[in-house]
């Protein structure tokens, strides 16, 4: 039997976790906007993005955390302390990481709810108006985040 | 509180992460901070330390690293001739509690969950050290 997975809880667990991971780890306030299936709602000109396979014994899919170049310079200001005007190699890894801390909070919360999920390493996309191709065919959800310093969007797709 | 010219290990292999962990540790007033990108360049650099006889006084390393873990390089730490004794505390994305209780088999001194403040840097630092000044 193929259970929903991505049930409003479990994106809101992930919303949650990104929100901690930046407002925690880079001084970076947002806020969660309502999720659309991609393709029907506000679109944003990708600049990075982190990327991460996840499994568990219900579902396997994929999670991206997707930044304008503006946003991710900002984002990484607030988390190496210095102001930074290019991305460059110093701080491509910083999506992957990011991504891989919002993660584990949310692990720990499924995981507080009886679910255990397990992610593969991630990896980072670059360039311009990329746009990120998840292993599934299944629709993609995506989550908006706003803030006075920019917007951003995490990508999930499960099945 | 360790001293401030202790020397110490930064060990990861995202580059933001290790400048984030600096950053803190200099923020602390610590001035003799070295870092490595994974556990066998850490090893490598543990071993350095060692024969010029300025060994590392504290070791801060990630968990999940491409190709030696945390714990990998903890274990090989705590199995170390010259470095057994010395404090290690590990930084963590996934801190489940049976995540927790391998490390502390494996000898962990202290361990962050990320996200962290660098206040959290230096409470786990002031406790690590209450526990090896006792």
């Amino acid at each position: 039997m193929t259970k929903p997975v991505l049930n409003a809880s479990f994106v809101k667990i992930f919303a949650m976790a990104a929100l901690e991971t930046l407002q925690t780890q880079c001084s970076f306030k947002a806020t969660a906007g309502k999720p659309f299936p991609k393709g029907s709602g506000e679109t944003m000109d990708t600049a990075i993005a982190g990327v991460i396979g996840i499994t568990s014994s219900m579902f396997r899919g994929s999670i991206a955390l997707c930044f304008p170049e503006a946003t991710f310079l900002n984002v990484m200001s607030g988390m190496l302390g210095e102001k930074y005007t290019v991305i460059d190699k110093d701080l491509e890894d910083g999506a992957a990481e990011l991504l891989n801390i919002i993660f584990g909070c949310a692990k720990k919360s499924l995981a507080a709810g009886g679910h255990t999920v397990e992610r593969a390493i991630p990896s980072i996309v670059r360039g311009k108006g990329i746009e990120v191709r998840h292993m599934s065919k299944a629709p993609i959800l995506v989550i908006p985040f706003h803030s006075e310093n920019g917007g951003f969007q995490i990508e999930m797709v499960l099945e | 509180m360790f001293p401030m010219n202790t020397r110490i290990l930064i060990v990861d292999d995202m580059k933001t992460m290790r400048i984030v962990i600096k950053r803190a540790l200099l923020a602390l007033g610590f001035a003799d901070v070295a870092e490595a990108d994974d556990g066998d360049n850490a090893l490598i650099a543990v071993e350095a330390a060692v024969r010029e006889q300025r060994p590392y006084k504290l070791i801060i390393s990630d968990w999940t690293m491409a190709r030696v873990s945390g714990l990998d390089f903890l274990k090989k730490i705590r199995a170390h001739e010259v470095m057994s004794k010395v404090p290690f505390l590990m930084i963590t994305a996934e801190s489940d509690a049976a995540q927790v209780k391998e490390a502390i088999t494996a000898g962990v001194s202290n361990y962050v969950t990320k996200p962290f403040t660098q206040d959290t840097v230096k409470l786990k630092l002031e406790e690590i050290w209450k526990k090896h000044a006792s």
